[in-house]
Parts: C-alpha cells; sequence; structure tokens
C-alpha cells in the first residue's frame, strides 16, 4: 500500500504558486497579442485582394496543422540560427501560443463576421460608411458578442497549452512540479497536487464561461455549437 | 545573420523521420480507436437517465478535460506506478493520457450528438415496442453520429497532433526523432522545418477533407 506524504510538497508550494503565476503569465500575454493578431489575420483573410487572403489563410492552416511543440522547438532552436535573437524560452513560449492561438482566434473572427446577416453591410453602406467604419461601428461589435463563447473555449484551450513551455525550461506550473518532484522525490504527491491545481483553475474558467454562454443565450445572441 | 538552408543531412537520414513518422501513426491509431470508442460509451452513460451511470461518467469526463494532456501523461508516467506498482513505459504512458483525454471530449461529442436528436424519435421507438437501449441503437445513434461526425474527425486531427507530446517521455515519434537529428547534426532549423512540413502536409489535405464533409452532411440533413 502507498503512503501519501505531502508535508514534502506543501513545505515547498511557493515553488508551485510561482509556476502559477506565470502560466498565468503566459497565457495572458499569449491572449493579449493573440486576440488582436487573429483579428488582422481574419480581416486579411477575407480580404478581396487574392494575395493578401491566400496568405492568410496559409498562416492560419500552417498553425493550425502543425503540433504546437513543435512550433515551440521551431522558435526556440531554430528562429535564432535564422535571424540574430537571443531566444529566451520566456519569448519563445510568447512567441509560439500568440501566434498559434491567433490562428484558432481568426477563424473565430471570421466565423463572427461572416455570421452577420449582409443587409448589415448594405444598411451601413447606405447611409454612407466606409468599409472600415461599418466594420468598426456595426459589423464587429455584433461579431464579437456572438464569438464569446468559442473564445472562451479557445483560451482555456490556450491555458491548457501552455504547459508545453516546461519542455524548453520556462517556469511555469508544469516545470515547478518536475523540479519538485526531482528535489523531494515524491512525484506521486506532486504530480496529483499540480494536477488538482490545474483542475481546480481550469474548472473555475469553463464554469464562468458556462454562465456566460447561458447568460448569451438568454439575450438571444449566441453561436452555442 | 544569413542562413543557409541545408537539408542534406535530413534528406540522407530521412529514414529516421521515417522511423518517427510510423511510430507517430501507431500511437495515433491506438489512441483514436481508443478514445472514440470509450468516448461512445461515457458520452451513453453521461446521457443515461441513471445516476449510477451518469454521474460518474460526468465527474470523469471533467476531471480529464479540465487538466492539461502533458499533466495527464506526466502522472502516468511517474505517479501512476507508485500507486499501483505496474510498470508503465513511455508509450503506455502516452496511450492513458491521450486515450483518456480523447474520450472525455469526445463523450461530450457524443452527448451533444444523442441530445440533439428530436424526442420524437425516442417516443415512436418507444411506440413500436423498442426498449430503451434498442431504441438508442437503431434509431438514436446512427443518426446522432451521422450528425457530430465532423466534430469527431477534428477531435481526430487534434489526437493526430496531441501524438507529439509523446516526445516528452521519450517515445519514438516524429518529434523525437527530430530532436535526434537537430542533436546529432546540429541543424535543429532544418529538423523541426521538416517536422512541421510533414505534420502539414500530412494534415492538410484531412481538414479540408472535413471542410468537404461538413458541406456533404449539410445537404443530406
Amino acid at each position: 500500500m502507498v503512503e501519501w506524504n505531502f508535508i514534502a510538497v506543501f513545505s515547498d508550494f511557493d515553488l508551485l504558486l510561482i509556476g502559477l503565476l506565470n502560466t498565468l503569465k503566459i497565457t495572458a500575454l499569449a491572449l493579449l497579442f493573440g486576440v488582436p493578431l487573429g483579428l488582422v489575420f481574419a480581416l486579411s483573410r477575407l480580404s478581396k485582394f487574392l494575395p493578401l487572403s491566400f496568405t492568410a489563410a496559409f498562416i492560419i492552416e500552417f498553425f493550425r496543422t502543425t503540433p504546437p511543440l513543435v512550433q515551440l522547438f521551431w522558435f526556440f532552436f531554430a528562429l535564432p540560427i535564422l535571424i540574430d535573437v537571443r531566444m529566451t524560452p520566456f519569448i519563445a513560449a510568447v512567441v509560439t501560443f500568440s501566434i498559434q492561438s491567433s490562428a484558432f482566434f481568426a477563424e473565430i473572427f471570421r466565423g463572427g463576421i461572416q455570421s452577420i446577416d449582409k443587409g448589415q453591410w448594405e444598411g451601413a453602406k447606405a447611409i454612407g460608411m466606409s468599409y472600415r467604419q461599418s466594420l468598426i461601428r456595426i459589423i464587429l461589435p455584433q461579431a464579437v458578442k456572438r464569438m464569446i463563447p468559442a473564445f472562451m473555449e479557445r483560451s482555456i484551450e490556450l491555458l491548457k497549452t501552455t504547459t508545453l513551455v516546461s519542455t524548453v525550461a520556462y517556469a511555469d506550473l508544469m516545470f515547478q512540479a518536475n523540479d519538485l518532484a526531482q528535489k523531494t522525490f515524491r512525484p506521486l504527491e506532486v504530480y496529483t497536487v499540480v494536477a488538482l491545481m490545474y483542475f481546480v483553475l481550469i474548472f473555475v474558467f469553463s464554469q464562468m464561461s458556462i454562465l456566460v454562454e447561458k447568460r448569451l443565450a438568454q439575450s438571444g445572441e449566441s453561436t452555442v455549437r | 545573420m544569413s542562413h543557409t538552408w541545408d537539408f542534406a543531412t535530413i534528406i540522407q537520414n530521412w529514414y529516421v523521420l521515417w522511423i518517427g513518422l510510423k511510430g507517430t501513426v501507431f500511437i495515433f491509431l491506438v489512441t483514436v480507436i481508443l478514445g472514440l470508442s470509450g468516448g461512445l460509451i461515457i458520452g451513453i452513460c453521461r446521457y443515461a437517465p441513471s445516476r449510477a451511470l451518469s454521474w460518474p461518467a460526468m465527474a470523469f469526463v471533467e476531471v480529464f478535460r479540465n487538466t492539461p494532456v502533458l499533466v495527464q501523461i506526466i502522472w502516468f508516467y511517474y505517479a501512476f506506478p507508485i500507486l499501483t506498482g505496474i510498470d508503465v513505459d513511455p508509450f503506455l504512458a502516452a496511450v492513458l493520457g491521450i486515450s483518456l483525454n480523447t474520450m472525455a471530449f469526445s463523450a461530450e461529442i457524443y452527448r451533444a450528438g444523442i441530445q440533439s436528436i428530436e424526442p420524437g424519435q425516442w417516443e415512436a421507438g418507444k411506440a413500436i415496442g423498442m426498449t430503451y437501449n434498442q431504441s438508442l441503437r437503431r434509431v438514436i445513434l446512427p443518426v446522432a453520429i451521422k450528425r457530430v461526425l465532423p466534430a469527431l474527425t477534428n477531435r481526430g486531427i487534434e489526437v493526430f497532433k496531441m501524438s507529439t507530446l509523446a516526445s516528452v517521455v521519450a517515445y519514438v515519434e516524429t518529434l523525437n526523432q527530430a530532436n535526434l537529428l537537430a542533436d546529432l547534426n546540429f541543424n535543429p532549423i532544418e529538423a523541426y522545418t521538416a517536422v512541421a512540413v510533414i505534420f502539414f502536409v500530412v494534415l492538410y489535405p484531412v481538414v479540408q477533407g472535413t471542410y468537404v464533409l461538413e458541406r456533404v452532411l449539410k445537404k443530406g440533413d
């Protein structure tokens, strides 16, 4: 019978808390850069100028069909050879997850924008708005509201994907767990506690997203899958 | 800094990546089959009227959907053997992590599919004397599964990409082999570019295929 012993884990719990903070930091930064970039990719893909729309489509499909771990290794090990930058695990992680999630956000933006009735564009044009004005004032506000559930789901996926940064030695929660498991010789307790920490964090976020989704469904503006 | 691309060492050692790709395909097949069929059973339990079935299924789904796959794989590799005394090799750890995760996600897909069927179908099944299990198997599931086919293929694509995580516990698959090549020949840029291209070439046609499938199914409905 296994004897569980959590003393070693909890005496170094601050290590795990630092990791948790770093996990949240990477997620937040990836969202901060990924969402606007996603909008740019989506608008480019919807553009009538073919070279632009093809390029955007290629980038989106490329980052959606290659594994995030391969992308991370590429940015960490390969990019510094191609261009002269000093790559740190932190930069590699932020760059990878910003671009990777932007590809997915782009598809969410595109779905949202395309779901808006054509009459809205025509209406905006009829009262003299330019493409840019109709987009900002009429289309996006409605599209964004419909996108919220998909957007939140993707953000939760992103939070889970950030565990990959531990493989390039960025001190996120997963990395700190590996570290602590080696130091304390108690992998069972360490990895169980860390799995629970992730569970609680992600469970809270998904429950919140379910609440928001219900709220949106009530106001009649939702794209429930 | 300018870099001269040199794929010669990659092409010379193509069989290293080939072995990796075979490992990727093998673990993909095992996890996708286990994941999608196990998910069907859990999805049915999750929908079942009996709480003794639906609650454990719900707990399973929530636990495996709300923890990262990498954490699951690592847990099965390092923690599970201590708990059970079972020897876990990299392959088993990766298969357990990825297929249990896939079960949880596909269970929700199947459940959504079953829920999307009009109650009239159940009633019709009952009216001609079918039991719950018979209606489910003969009337509900065939239509439900057809409806969720695009979502299931998307899951399959995710699983194929997820298989790279097996490299973390040193299971021999494409990315793991690329690490080997990069270390041997000091050419991470070509090695990782090659892997990215391999995944793109394999998955891009599949993704396009799912778009076609979605359109065909929409027409048929």
